[in-house]
């Protein structure tokens, strides 16, 4: 069988393309970068990644002018089919915009908001903690983890907020189980407080996937936690200090594109 | 001499009261006898274009004309690891060669200073922006920044424009940074009140190339006939006169007036102009192309275009007209000298022009990314050595191209200021829990967190050590390959204040301990000389000092395995960081050190990793607290700053790498600012201040008295080791001949020091957290 093949779109003004693909590549799929005026053809891909960065220079709101690009009818189009799309940072900022995420009716039901905390305002870019909050496969990007399950990841973002001024929204994502990552401390404790909810989400939301499960918005970057090189000083990196190969071994978060692969494989190909 | 069409300024016939009145008007910053000279050398009178020309090219800031005499006697550039010195846009440095492939890293350090004090957010950001053009012009792949820093007193009586210009240049830095999307590995901060009304805001710049495929600043081979091709954003008035204005000496009065010499920063377009100019990077190379590639900083077109053409001995002619710019009736000298940033110069042979003008204007549409944006046309390489920039039919500018590109040079007086600094006689502290908690909650010594977190430290995914964890900063070189890359940047303003040679030196060594302490060998270094008024001969003497101080730590303290300099390979020269008050600034030669590991796994932190291992001291602690935190926080500032014995200093460096490459050592922190005490305190918490194994030390090992031997800055590392590594590292230690001390153990959550079985500090490691990550945000408030 041939390797998932999946592209990862570049608009103007992202900046997490490459790593983002590299991710892609470890996990055994196959891709490339696709600029976002390359549009002809692109829905030949089995998936997409919708990198991180600033596409378009956020110009009105995170995520905006790239939700409204062409390429993204396309995107539409071809998660209805079932393809997988997975948006990191700003590329979930746009999966909101365009009302992909939560995909509930035909309209932009949430936010993302800037940062509330009380140490850096704006820009904020650090490692924290998300645990898996659904059952393992809930979505396309969680075959491969266990509910509960935690993983050290960074975040790096000024507008990361998941917030909706509909009250009934949240209720409705739980019982759908549509919220797949919630920010937790290292040992798994949900606390909506600083420094383990880092940006002040509702529900310490980390990242959300539509009904389906085939669409992932998440704030967090899977990309620079996929490899154990690319930990900080914790117990998981510093057992393979000296260890060049161990060090370029899988990481928790590269998961999320070994169940992204998976799926891909049983239900595109 | 070629004829020109436009007016003449008459230099030569003006009398020297209304040739003053007449440069002040135009706000050149020539002297009267500069700009007589320029008259002098193209043997007429010059038209205003060309005036404005010598104005940026002979500005302190283009043409090194005070320092160049200096640097050129002094400092050592070259050793077999030098890939390519201080003589293009940006210098490198050997990697390592990767199947049979020569890399290298290629870095840049510049100063924003000025601008930085004036319009501290673009001021920054655009400093930023600049030197990521310098590395990535030498067709390299743009890797990390650092940014060393340094604010007034936030405390002192400029406090609130202090913190003003010190969060505005934070937020200037990772506004830009953080989109283009290029990892911020280091940096460091220092405040004092030297600084109150001159801010300092250096940037470094990596990048990786093969070095088969560098392209250089100069018109290639046989370019005669080629084109001049620039490329970015539309040219407007931004940034006019920039370089003359990071010549002059800041005047409060003339704020208003000096903004408009400050750039404006555009992160957005520069995030796609890299990515387009990798494209052309690698066509070039599949197609065998060879091309020029200058980025366009001081001087704009003018410079950039005058010195790729001169330096392979061709001339240009240029056409303004065809340049695309995003403002009405610009005049020709405007345009050729405005400072607008995100724009560099293509030297590029016909065949090749469609596909270069193809990648950026319609493989990444530049024109719709920035309005007015793309690669045009402008001129042709020339094999008649002159300058010729043509405006609307006229010829504007025509001078032999070697007069515009020479520069001046002028041979400057030192004289060694008076210093009256004094050993204070400090009584022996009786609470040393509280002087530690003070010394930690010291801005200069705090966690700098509130500034690295708001920049993106983990993009591009190549991290192995982000900022904060350790001494230096740690990337992944290459794919598929083990190499890593350290850096950091140091300089204790105080040290310099006290003694301007010494203070180099220690920035030096400095900078090498800590690309040492993450197991990296320094390969090479870059210096940012800031100082004040080189027309003063105390202030240029401190600048001479300094250089000097930098060529000794460099030459004596050699390049691992070998009798070479660790080589100066990039730098910058930043004068007449003074204000109004006539006061300059501390002398700062600003260090990076660039460090090389050939296995990255390697790399350690500086946090503790278990209990009950050993802790080891080397580098005896000597009463020399000149310049010290300690002395600080008791309002002193001594006479007796840390000297370095280069035999020492190297072996202890060369131990330090050779027992952290053997696995021996588990965590290393190199001693510096707030000495031994901080140091420890340090280990104990980590770069995220959460560490919970604490340290059970003892000072029995000195005879110093307590405080000095806690907090004297004297040169050393600090690390920690298990059992079963004990007899490998004392038989390394003992073949380089240094001195190991056994400071205790690793412990449960306390810090606790003894002296003759009493302890003088017992404290937990909340109360150390409390004070470390509390200094540096209450500064900033």
């Amino acid at each position: 069988m041939r390797k998932p093949n999946v592209a990862v779109i570049y608009f103007p003004g992202n900046n997490c393309e490459e790593e983002s693909l590299k991710a892609v590549l470890a996990s055994g799929m196959d891709g490339k970068i696709v600029r976002w005026n390359e549009r002809k053809g692109i829905e030949r891909y089995d998936g997409f990644v919708i990198p991180g960065g600033w596409a378009y220079e956020d110009r009105i709101r995170a995520g905006v002018i790239a939700a409204k690009d062409p390429v993204f009818d396309i995107v539409k189009k071809e998660a209805e089919n079932g393809k997988p799309v997975l948006g990191i940072c700003n590329g979930a900022q746009a999966l909101v915009e365009c009302g992909m995420i939560p995909g509930l009716k035909k309209k932009v039901e949430m936010a993302l908001a800037p940062n509330k905390n009380p140490f850096i305002s704006g820009y904020y870019c650090t490692w924290v903690f998300i645990k898996v909050n659904e059952k393992k496969g809930r979505c396309a990007f969680n075959g491969f983890l266990e509910k509960n399950e935690i993983i050290p990841i960074p975040i790096a973002h000024g507008e990361g907020r998941f917030i909706t001024v509909d009250k009934e929204l949240i209720n409705k994502l739980i019982k759908n189980q549509q919220i797949i990552f919630r920010y937790s401390t290292k040992d798994g404790k949900i606390e909506d407080k600083f420094p383990t909810n880092p940006n002040g989400a509702v529900y310490n939301i980390a990242a959300i996937c539509n009904k389906k499960g085939n669409v992932l918005a998440m704030m967090p970057h899977p990309e620079r936690a996929s490899f154990i090189r690319q930990l900080p000083d914790i117990d998981l990196k510093n057992k393979s200090a000296g260890k060049i190969l161990e060090m370029e071994n899988s990481a928790p978060a590269r998961n999320i594109f070994y169940s992204m692969k998976e799926y891909t494989e049983e239900e595109i190909l | 001499m070629g004829g020109v069409d436009a007016d003449l300024v008459d230099i030569k016939g003006m009398p020297d009261k209304s040739l003053q009145e007449f440069l002040r008007k135009n706000a050149i910053s020539l002297s009267l006898f500069e700009a007589r000279r320029v008259a002098e050398l193209i043997g007429r009178n010059p038209t205003i274009t060309e005036l404005y020309i010598f104005n940026t090219q002979w500005s302190e800031h283009s043409s090194y004309k005070s320092s160049r005499s200096v640097l050129k006697e002094l400092l050592p550039t070259q050793a077999p690891n030098v890939i390519l010195g201080p003589s293009e846009d940006s210098g490198i440095v050997e990697l390592g060669f990767i199947d049979g492939e020569r890399y290298g890293v290629v870095v840049s350090h510049e100063s924003h200073n000025h601008p930085s004090q004036v319009v501290p957010y673009e001021g920054a950001a655009t400093g930023v922006g600049g030197d990521i053009r310098d590395v990535l012009c030498m067709g390299a792949k743009v890797i990390a920044l650092a940014d060393p820093l340094r604010f007034g007193n936030p405390y002192g009586k400029n406090k609130n424009k202090v913190k003003y210009i010190a969060n505005e240049v934070i937020n200037g830095i990772a506004g830009y940074g953080d989109a283009v999307g290029i990892p911020n590995i280091c940096g460091d901060v220092y405040f004092n009140d030297s600084f109150d009304e001159n801010c300092l805001v250096n940037v470094v710049c990596l990048g990786i190339v093969k070095e088969k495929d560098i392209i250089h600043s100069y018109a290639p081979k046989n370019a005669e006939g080629y084109d001049i091709v620039i490329v970015g954003k539309a040219t407007d008035n931004s940034g006019f006169g920039g370089a003359a204005f990071a010549s002059l000496i800041l005047d409060e009065k003339e704020r208003e007036s000096n903004r408009g010499a400050v750039q404006v920063p555009d992160p957005f377009l520069k995030n796609v102009l890299i990515r387009a100019s990798y494209a052309v990077f690698e066509e070039a190379r599949k197609q065998g192309i060879i091309l020029g590639f200058k980025d366009m900083g001081a001087g704009g077109i003018m410079c950039s275009t005058s010195e790729l053409c001169s330096s392979s001995n061709f001339g240009a002619d240029i056409d303004l007209s065809k340049v695309n710019v995003s403002m009405k009736d610009l005049p020709p000298y405007i345009i050729a000298n405005s400072e607008t940033q995100e724009r560099f110069t293509w030297i590029c042979p016909k065949e090749f022009t469609k596909t270069l003008l193809k990648i950026y204007n319609e493989d990444f549409e530049l024109p719709s990314i920035s309005l007015g944006a793309g690669a045009f046309v402008i001129g042709k390489v020339t094999k008649q050595q002159d300058y010729i920039l043509r405006h609307e039919n006229k010829v504007v500018c025509n001078v032999p191209i070697k007069d515009v590109t020479q520069g001046i040079r002028y041979e400057r007086e030192k004289k060694a200021a008076k210093r009256n600094f004094k050993e204070p006689n400090l009584r022996e502290p009786s609470d040393f829990n509280k002087i530690l908690l003070s010394v930690l909650k010291h801005p200069n010594v705090a966690s700098k967190a509130k500034a690295y977190k708001h920049y993106d430290t983990s993009v591009m995914g190549n991290a192995v050590i982000e900022t904060g964890y350790a001494d230096a900063g740690v990337i992944k070189a290459v794919d598929n390959s083990s190499f890593g890359i350290a850096l950091k940047t140091d300089c204790n303003p105080r040290y310099c204040r006290i003694d301007s040679y010494w203070g180099a030196v220690n920035a030096v060594a400095e900078s090498m301990r800590n690309v040492a302490a993450v197991g990296a060998i320094p390969s090479a270094l870059t210096d940012c000389l800031n100082y004040g008024n080189p027309e003063k001969p105390e202030a240029f003497y401190d600048f001479y000092e300094g250089v000097r101080g930098i060529a000794d730590a460099a030459k004596n303290l050699h390049y691992k395995g070998s009798t070479y300099p660790v080589p100066v390979v990039s730098g910058n020269v930043s004068f007449y960081n003074e204000s109004s008050s006539g006061k300059s600034v501390d002398p700062s030669p600003i260090i990076a050190c660039i460090g090389i590991l050939k296995d990255y796994s390697k790399a350690i932190t500086m946090q503790l990793k278990k209990e009950n291992s050993n802790l080891f001291l080397v580098g005896e602690r000597r009463e020399e607290l000149g310049g010290s935190v300690y002395y600080e926080i008791n309002g002193e500032i001594g006479s007796i700053v840390p000297i370095i014995d280069f035999e020492k200093e190297r072996n202890m460096i060369y131990a330090i790498i050779d027992a952290i490459n053997a696995g021996l050592i588990l965590s290393c922190h190199d001693i510096s600012d707030g000495g031994l005490a901080t140091t420890i305190s340090e280990m104990i918490l980590g770069g995220d201040a959460d560490g919970e194994i604490g340290a059970k030390i003892n000072l029995d090992f000195t005879n110093i008295r307590n405080d000095k031997a806690l907090f004297s800055e004297s040169s050393g590392f600090a690390f920690e080791v298990e059992d079963i590594h004990l007899e490998k590292l004392k038989a390394l230690f003992k073949f380089y001949k240094i001195n190991l001390i056994q400071l205790g153990k690793t412990d449960k959550n306390r810090l606790t020091i003894t002296k003759n079985n009493k302890k003088i500090i017992d404290l937990p490691i909340l109360k150390l957290k409390e004070a470390w990550t509390s200094g540096f945000v209450e500064a900033l408030e």
